[in-house]
């Protein structure tokens, strides 16, 4: 009887091991997946690469923990955006950082344009990150999350607004960015 | 009556399926025109999007080990600790370098300290030439320089990798002094790494400015002055061979 306990102990141990390597292992490829669009939309809290890179380790071992409890697999990927932004807004709230805009200083123009074409493709590369920037957050966000593939339904469970409000603010931030453009051309 | 922005967004990104828009659209050249704005705008925002991170990712080779580390240490006992803890170091240690080295290799590479303009380069230009019309205007302090303008200063210094944030993209001749927004007025100056550095040379622009403002120096003077050597003209203006403590930061 003891024998048999002890093997089934042993038998549960190693099955429970054999589902651990193989969540870590999903939970890498989802992190090889989504690791660089949670670090471009966790760019709109201002957060500096290290701060962005240690809220995605959070989320993702949040993950970890939520597959092995067995908890629901829908739509991860709105789930892991949501986790992220959660856990951006609580580090931006812990730790204010500089607002780190490395990434936008000196992205390239392509030098195909010739002289005049890049001229005007930086001047209206100027104008969008100049309205970017004043959006509201929320419409930021909204705009980095559709950026990055996510359907409206994704969007609102994220940001935890409205599907209405989702469209309403996408439509808000592209009119305001083509009135930008227009008034370069 | 046409379809409003919202409506057009939601066509655009599939979202709907209401066949009153689409024949709408069908029929009504303006909203198709309106549609075609939208996604000019939204086509633009992915490629300033894109571009803003193009090249520029971190790799993902430390940060992945790190989280097996911590996903490994989180399924074992706590008397494996000992085993899991040195894995998570050697990790953390291995993220620490592979983003000490991204940042070397992408901002300090080319950091080189930039104190004075070089003359060939940046010879200096004005556009406001009374004393009335300079000391009529607001004291434009650290006028802000467009990425377009500040990304050429660069390239012409050879400097074109290096961390923008370690130079002010200053103007030899201060626009309140009349310097004008040219390139041939713009050079990258390090904020820190020398002892004449952006914020001394903000102290000159100051000092000459109240002269100019107060009459007891000539505009033109004082472009020529800060445009031909703006060291000399501090330790002249100051009275010191070294920058004033109160003038360092």
């Amino acid at each position: 009887m003891l024998a048999r306990f002890a093997e089934s102990v042993g038998f549960s141990r190693a099955e429970s091991a054999r589902r651990d390597s193989r969540l870590e292992e999903e939970v890498i490829g989802l992190f090889d997946q989504f690791r660089e669009p949670l670090l471009r939309y966790l760019s709109s809290f201002g957060l500096a690469l290290a701060d962005r890179e240690d809220a995605i380790q959070e989320t993702f071992l949040a993950l970890f923990q939520h597959l092995q409890r067995g908890k629901s697999r829908e739509n991860l990927r709105a789930w892991l955006f949501r986790v992220a932004h959660n856990i951006a807004l609580k580090r931006r709230m812990q730790n204010r950082r500089e607002f780190d805009a490395a990434g936008s200083e000196d992205a390239a123009i392509d030098p195909a344009l010739g002289p005049e074409g890049q001229a005007l493709e930086g001047e209206k590369r100027e104008r969008l990150l100049a309205v970017v920037a004043a959006l509201p957050e929320p419409d930021r966000r909204c705009l980095f999350l559709r950026a990055e593939g996510l359907r409206y339904r994704e969007i609102a469970s994220v940001l935890e607004m409205s599907l209405g409000a989702v469209s309403e603010s996408l439509s808000r931030s592209l009119a305001r960015m083509a009135r930008a453009v227009e008034r370069c051309i | 009556m046409h379809l409003t922005d919202r409506q057009l967004m939601i066509a655009i990104d599939g979202e709907g399926n209401s066949s009153d828009v689409r024949e709408h659209l069908d029929a009504c050249w303006k909203c198709r025109a309106r549609r075609q704005e939208l996604e000019g705008a939204i086509a633009d925002f992915v490629r300033v999007h894109a571009d803003a991170f193009d090249g520029r990712m971190p790799s993902a080779d430390g940060p992945r080990a790190l989280l097996r580390a911590r996903m490994a240490e989180l399924n074992r006992p706590h008397s494996r600790l000992r085993f899991a803890l040195p894995i998570a170091a050697l990790a953390l240690l291995l993220l620490g370098v592979v983003m000490a080295r991204e940042l070397m290799t992408a901002r300090s590479v080319h950091a080189a300290v930039v104190s004075v303009p070089d003359a060939r380069l940046t010879p200096g230009a004005a556009v406001l030439e009374s004393r009335l019309a300079v000391c009529s205007q607001e004291n434009l302090k650290n006028k802000a320089v467009t990425a377009a303008l500040r990304r050429k200063v660069f390239e012409e210094y050879g400097i074109a990798g290096a961390d923008p944030r370690a130079y002010e993209v200053d103007y030899l001749v201060t626009p309140a002094l009349g310097g004008a927004d040219d390139i041939h007025n713009l050079w990258p100056h390090s904020y820190s790494s020398t002892v004449w550095n952006a914020p001394v040379k903000d102290a000159l622009e100051d000092r000459l400015r109240e002269m100019v403002c107060d009459g007891s120096l000539d505009l033109a003077e004082a472009q020529r002055e800060i445009a031909g050597n703006w060291i000399a003209a501090y330790k002249k203006y100051f009275n010191t061979d070294e920058p004033l403590p109160e003038h360092r930061r």
